[in-house]
């Protein structure tokens, strides 16, 4: 009988094996997971500590026990060493190799954390697994917190900061960029963001490099010699992809590289989710798009490859949203890529709407409380991306004039047309 | 397979029969913050002429609002295809919205997410779902998705 192994089981992972199925792959499949606690989604773990969520909740698809039965697979707990590719072999903690006809690797990222001095205190955390929520409940449960550091205005830093002031924490978040959400936002959507922030009693801290968490990760010491007390740090700097089980025959940038049908370089040994590099659309160069749909996406598609059904998916493009104190951020597209931007607003509603365009194509959109139009631009978007070249169809105009979007606006979509008094500036 | 809600543009007039029946089935109330799930709206033409739509979730066969949940809340109904929910678990994310092509998923008052459900229930029962049943030119039909041309 056919045999697959499958190493890491998050979302991309849980997606794999169930495609398998629904594709009628009737060989072995061997799971394998560093962890009893899965397929969970990291993003719920804020939930979790804020009690939003029960932690069960934080498994969107149930425990594993009850989907090995429903999609028949074998759990094996323990955590893949390396993934032998041509042998087609994994290798396992205790030295033992087990031989597959295919593999995946779905081992998706971990939270990055510097190695500053100080980094290892007890009062310094990060965030990605349900163990790292239980360490954050606990010190919040258990001792007197009053001012928090958050490093890395990040989705996730954000999420820290709005759990940590709902609880009447003093919180500072700190950059090395200049202003928040850089990788995301246009900064005139930043000033905003900060100015709402800043009016809730955050302090912001930017443009300024962590050098060392001193007195026991209670005081953050920066580069330019300022420092700042406080009860506990949260590291929310940044992610790096799994890739260390790929041997060397297997193509590794910063994520695994891996073509439509999220096959590897290596033949038989297929990769998705967050440790791997799909296509960016709006550049054409793989890129990790570690966001949960497209691990979801990514694993659907190796599932059904790897059942013997061909199946490709196209890539994405970076977007983000993030639904924080009261408010909705959402940027697609490239932030770095050079445009004439134009901002829509609608002081009534609070909305605001931002959106870059270069040679005619619009390259990154801002939404700040208006995700109604969101879904139809980005749809949109992905489209011009993708050489599709689609008209708007009639529906996603009524949406887009549903949600306030201007006309004219709409007009410039739908034509491409160069007029310049589009725009209210 | 499965069912959908198919619109004949050509025949709607833009009354809003249809968008108050499903305020009505759903208890929605939308003075108190909720969003209609059925929007009924005219588009001025490429010629000046007006053309008339009443649309809501196209209940997609690959529906990607579905991936895109991060807890999990959506979901095919299996006996009639239909894009259904349970937003017990809803974090009022909006990543639903941002997935959907037609922005069609709306949020209650609590900001959890609410869309239509198709009348799930009422079309197992026989029934039409209340858009259809209540739209008096005809332009709303529940049909099969082989039967529909325009998707
Ligand atoms: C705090 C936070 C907030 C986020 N917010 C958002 C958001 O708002 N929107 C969004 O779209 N995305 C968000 N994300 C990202 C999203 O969670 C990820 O994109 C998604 O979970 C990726 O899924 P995955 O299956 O690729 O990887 P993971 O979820 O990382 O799953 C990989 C699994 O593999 C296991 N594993 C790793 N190495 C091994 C090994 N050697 N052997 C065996 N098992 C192994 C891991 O333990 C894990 O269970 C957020 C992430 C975090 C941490
Ligand atoms: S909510 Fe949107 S994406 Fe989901 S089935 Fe309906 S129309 Fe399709
Ligand atoms: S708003 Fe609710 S239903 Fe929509 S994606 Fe978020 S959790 Fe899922
Ligand atoms: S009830 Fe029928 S005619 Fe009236 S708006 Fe709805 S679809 Fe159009």
């Amino acid at each position: 009988m056919q045999k697959t192994a499958v190493a890491g089981f998050g979302c991309a992972g849980y997606h794999a094996v169930r495609s398998m199925r629904e594709h009628g792959y009737q060989g072995e499949i061997d799971v394998y997971t560093d962890t009893q606690w899965a397929p969970a989604n990291p993003m719920l773990t804020t939930y979790y500590i804020c009690g939003k969520l029960r932690r069960e909740a934080t498994l969107p698809f149930g425990a594993i026990e009850e989907l090995s039965q429903k999609y028949n697979f074998h759990i094996i707990t323990t955590s893949v060493q390396k993934v032998l590719s041509e042998e087609k072999a994994v290798l396992l903690q205790d030295g033992k190799t087990q031989y597959y006809d295919q593999i995946l690797i779905s081992t998706g990222a971990r939270a990055f954390v510097p190695p500053i001095p100080g980094h290892e205190s007890e009062r310094v955390f990060s965030m990605r697994t349900i163990e790292d929520a239980d360490r954050v409940r606990k010190i919040l449960e258990g001792r007197e917190i009053k001012r928090a550091v958050v490093a890395g205005a990040s989705m996730v830093g954000i999420k820290l900061v709005e759990l940590l002031h709902a609880r009447g924490i003093h919180c500072t978040l700190v950059d090395m960029a200049p202003y928040i959400f850089p990788l995301a936002a246009v900064p005139c959507v930043a000033a905003e963001i900060e100015r709402r922030l800043t009016g809730m009693g955050v302090e912001l801290a930017f443009s300024k490099a962590l050098k060392a968490i001193e007195e026991d990760g209670q005081r953050v010491v920066f580069a330019d010699g300022e420092s700042i007390s406080c009860d506990m740090v949260l590291m929310c700097i940044g992610t790096r992809a799994n890739t260390e089980i790929a041997d060397e025959n297997i193509k590794v940038n910063r994520g695994i590289v891996v073509d439509k049908r999220m096959r590897t370089n290596m033949q038989d040994i297929y990769c998705a989710g967050d440790c791997s590099e799909g296509c960016n659309l709006q550049t054409g160069d793989n890129q990790i798009i570690g966001i949960w749909d497209n691990a979801a996406r990514q694993g659907e598609t190796a599932g059904a490859n790897m059942a013997g059904v061909v199946k490709e998916y196209e890539g994405n493009m970076l977007h983000n949203i993030t639904h924080f104190m009261g408010m909705d951020f959402i940027g697609f597209g490239d932030v770095k890529s050079e445009g004439e931007e134009f901002l829509y607003e609608n002081k009534e509603k609070g909305e605001a709407f931002v959106i870059r365009v270069k040679d005619n194509k619009p390259v990154c959109m801002n939404f700040l409380d208006s995700y109604g139009a969101s879904g139809v631009l980005k749809a949109y978007m992905i489209n011009k991306f993708g050489g599709a070249g689609r008209q708007m169809d009639s529906v996603s105009k009524v949406r887009l004039l549903n949600e306030g979007i201007p006309e004219k606006l709409i007009n410039f979509l739908e034509s491409n047309s160069q007029e310049e008094d589009v725009w209210e500036k | 397979m499965g069912k959908v809600i198919e619109l004949n543009a050509d025949k709607c007039s833009a009354c809003g029969a249809c968008a108050v029946a499903c305020m009505d089935q759903n208890d929605l109330d939308v003075t108190e913050g909720a969003s209609a799930f059925r929007i009924v709206r005219d588009l001025e033409g490429a010629d000046g002429g007006y053309e008339y739509y009443s649309i809501a979730c196209f209940h997609c066969e690959d529906a990607p609002c579905i991936s895109a949940c991060p807890c999990n809340c959506l979901k095919k109904d299996e006996e009639i295809g239909f894009t259904v929910y349970d937003n017990e678990n809803c974090i009022g994310c909006h990543s639903c919205a941002m997935a959907c092509p037609y922005g069609a998923p709306c949020y209650g008052k609590d900001g959890k997410m609410i869309k239509c459900g198709g009348c799930a229930v009422r079309v197992k029962n026989g029934l039409e779902p209340a858009c259809v049943a209540n739209c008096p030119t005809g332009a709303l039909r529940c049909v099969d998705r082989t039967e529909c041309e325009e998707l």
